[in-house]
């Protein structure tokens, strides 16, 4: 796991931490900490954290985010292989459900060497200042049996945009099988510029 | 070295052609005549002569011209009437005597231009108009030995003209050989004889220069000084080009020999690193000028200003404290003129408008290689292997300008310059050692491939094919066209785009560049 990733591995905590130290402070107010409140914060604790760590692990999924490009008529396609996601989805709680990725840019292909070391670069992802690309869910709303739309913030370049991503949710037992698939103006992030040849729109097909 | 000092140094020959110009034309037309025409743009202002040029790849030697004061104090060029130069075997019975006997004809009048046409007119007058009769390049005696068109190859018209130099008529009696009309480099003889006025050049110049110091019995010393003017950038990493003088008379005009036709030692360039000659059909569409982009082209001003630096002023441009002709800032400046080729005057603003118009009209022959089956599929892999991305159509580049291997593009450059961020990795000689150098070299339009070449910006491939030939890699490769005077054998690296296609995808992609 990357440094990078922990930053949405470590964010429940965040928030915990923050939660905490208004209690502390609540206590210090009141006078101090007894021994039961201390035992209620680390119950709660154990009780928040634990089912989380438990169902929202990050993983890397097997397929690589795939990306479809028009350059001078011809659809170029290419791969970012080095991803992972963190789920937390349960149709029966979308307000609960968090879906969370986290994306490599360095590991682009596009089929031609250089022209991956150029998207490597400052007129597109600038990886030496914005080494990952990010999405994460902000709300779901089913439209109809396993097919969602979620709202994502996504964020590529340091540029976060909300996008609408409908994706459909496959369930064998435990296993959960999501895929989506959504279209993205490359110049909303600045990646590139405008061209004759090379389309705005990128479709993009992510699957886990 | 101080100038007295350089012009002491220099052959009596060298010496006494320096005076002829006076002799020829006296002083040029001192007192400029003011233009009616008033969208005629003033362009060597300090203003827009600061930042107009992009810097040295080392920018702490970055040209510095001459002010507009200076400039403007220059004598305008007058342009006499010329006349072709034949082959001695060619020549029509009694024309030499003829030429003798004509007088003197000033053939632009700068204030009869009128229209758009007048402009374009004047334009090719001055195109094929010689700025120099000292003998910059090659003189009189040379173009009337046979043995001259034999040791260089040169192309020639079908009726035996050698179309790079013409006869200037500067008073009855007064014939002298021109150099240095744009025509000399920027003029294509083609196949069939057929003359294609800005095309890529085929004019063997180098080759002829060496035989012009060898059969003049140039000394050792003299040899140094003038390539040493034309070339050295000791500034540079390594010093090539001090490295180059110091391996003495037979090595230089090896080194000069060794530079294809097609490709030119312009001055503040180098015959170690070779400039193809560039197609002007076309560049009214290219942002950059140069190989590596030197001088930005926005609008025709720069244009003009590009045509008036290379048209020799760059001999008094200051690279740091070093300049190529060894004059000091004081003596520059000292008011006394400087008696070196395309130094001591100058074109009027009105002649460089009207050579940026013609050039700009230049327009491309019919292309013979219709679209086929076979160029069609070439069309799909041009697509399908990223050419586009960099040879952009319409124009067939995308007017960037790339990183060479070994430079740090400057952050300041991506707001101000047209930059794609990425190394080809073709030999950074040029733009990484010499004194037009920049660091970049600019992605070049593929328009007009099949009446040119050699390719690349060191001229240093023959043919299509060898661009995709991936033996051209190895260091046992013998480059098909310009290969350094000191090997024998060596890669030409880069670029190595298309070259895992398997042959018949490349034909092809050669048929569909072909038709471009
Ligand atoms: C002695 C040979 C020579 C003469 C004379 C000459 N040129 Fe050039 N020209 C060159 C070479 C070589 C280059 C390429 C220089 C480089 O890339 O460093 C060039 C480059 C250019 C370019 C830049 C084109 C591009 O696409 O980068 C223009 C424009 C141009 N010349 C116009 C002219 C005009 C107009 C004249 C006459 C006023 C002229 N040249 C005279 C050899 C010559
Ligand atoms: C990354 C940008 C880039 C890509 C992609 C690219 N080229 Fe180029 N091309 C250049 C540059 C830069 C040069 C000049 C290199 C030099 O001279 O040092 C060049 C030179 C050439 C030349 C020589 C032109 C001349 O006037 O000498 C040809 C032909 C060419 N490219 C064809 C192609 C083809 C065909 C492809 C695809 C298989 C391709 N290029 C892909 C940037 C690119």
């Amino acid at each position: 796991m990357d440094i990078g990733y922990l930053d949405i591995v470590v964010a429940p905590w965040g928030s915990l931490r923050k939660c905490c130290v208004r209690r502390e402070n609540f206590n210090y107010l009141s006078g101090k900490i007894d021994f039961r409140s201390r035992l209620l914060i680390l119950t709660l604790i154990f009780f928040l954290i634990v089912p989380f760590l438990l169902s929202a692990q990050s993983f890397k999924p097997e397929n690589p985010i795939q990306f479809k490009i028009k350059n001078a008529g011809i659809t170029v396609d290419g791969l970012i292989s080095d991803w992972e996601v963190m789920v937390d989805f349960d149709p029966k709680k979308l307000t609960q459900s968090s879906i969370r990725g986290k994306a490599n840019p360095e590991s682009i292909q596009t089929g031609i060497k250089l022209r991956d070391k150029h998207l490597h670069g400052r007129e597109y992802f600038h990886i030496e200042k914005f080494s990952f690309i990010s999405l994460e869910s902000k709300s779901f709303r089913s439209k109809g049996k396993n097919a969602f739309i979620g709202i994502f913030e996504l964020q590529i370049r340091g540029v976060k945009r909300e996008i609408e991503i409908p994706f459909t949710l496959s369930q064998t037992g435990k296993q959960q099988m999501f895929k989506g698939e959504f279209t993205i103006d490359r110049l909303d992030y600045g990646l590139g510029e405008k061209s004759l040849v090379l389309s705005d729109e990128v479709r993009v097909v992510v699957e886990f | 070295m101080k100038i007295k000092e350089w012009l002491s140094r220099l052959p009596l020959w060298l010496y006494g052609c320096m005076l002829l110009p006076l002799l020829a034309f006296g002083l040029s037309k001192q007192d400029a005549s003011y233009f009616s025409f008033s969208d005629i743009p003033r362009i060597w202002t300090d203003e827009a002569m600061k930042d107009w040029e992009l810097p040295n790849s080392n920018p702490e030697y970055s040209a510095q011209p001459v002010s507009e004061e200076f400039y403007y104090n220059l004598p305008e060029r007058v342009i006499y009437k010329t006349y072709p130069v034949y082959h001695p075997d060619h020549e029509p019975e009694g024309y030499w005597e003829w030429l003798h006997e004509q007088e003197a004809e000033i053939v632009l009048d700068e204030s009869k231009l009128l229209t758009e046409e007048d402009y374009i007119k004047a334009g090719e007058l001055l195109f094929d108009y010689p700025i120099d009769t000292l003998g910059a390049v090659i003189s009189t005696k040379h173009v009337r030995n046979i043995d001259f068109y034999t040791a260089t190859e040169m192309p020639l018209t079908p009726e035996g003209i050698m179309p790079f130099a013409q006869w200037v008529v500067a008073g009855k009696g007064k014939v002298y050989l021109g150099n240095l009309s744009c025509a000399m480099c920027h003029t294509r003889v083609m196949d069939d004889g057929s003359l294609l006025k800005g095309a890529q050049g085929n004019w063997p110049g180098d080759k002829a220069f060496a035989f012009a110091l060898e059969t003049d019995g140039a000394s050792e010393r003299a040899i140094q000084n003038i390539t040493s003017f034309l070339f050295a950038s000791p500034f540079a990493e390594g010093d090539p080009h001090g490295k180059l003088l110091a391996a003495g008379k037979e090595a230089i005009l090896e080194a000069y020999r060794a530079v294809p036709e097609g490709a030119f030692g312009r001055q503040g360039t180098s015959i170690l690193f070779p400039p193809q000659a560039p197609n002007l059909i076309g560049v009214k569409d290219r942002k950059y000028l140069d190989h590596g982009g030197l001088g930005q082209h926005r609008n025709i001003e720069d244009m003009m200003r590009y045509i008036s630096m290379n048209q020799a002023l760059d001999f008094l441009n200051f690279y740091g404290d070093y300049n190529p002709i060894g004059l000091t800032k004081e003596r520059l400046n000292s008011g006394e003129p400087i008696f070196f080729p395309g130094t001591y005057d100058r074109h009027s603003d009105a002649q460089l408008y009207a050579l940026a118009k013609y050039i700009y009209s230049l327009s491309p022959p019919k292309n013979p290689n219709k679209p086929s089956e076979l160029s069609e599929s070439g069309k799909i892999i041009f697509a399908e292997q990223g050419c586009v991305t960099c040879h952009t159509p319409p124009l067939f580049t995308n007017n960037k300008l790339t990183p060479t291997d070994g430079f740090e593009v400057p952050d300041a450059h991506y707001d101000k310059y047209d930059i794609f961020g990425i190394s080809v990795g073709t030999d950074p000689g040029y733009t990484m050692k010499t004194r037009r150098g920049t660091g970049y070299y600019k992605v070049p339009s593929l328009l007009g491939l099949w009446y040119r070449g050699p390719f690349l910006h060191d001229a240093s491939l023959a043919n299509l094919e060898d661009l995709f030939d991936s033996a051209r890699l190895k260091d046992d490769y013998v480059p098909t066209a310009f290969k350094p005077h000191d090997v024998k054998t060596k890669a030409v690296k880069g670029h190595e785009f298309g070259m895992e296609l398997n042959e018949m995808d490349k034909k092809a992609l050669i048929a569909y560049l072909l038709t471009l």
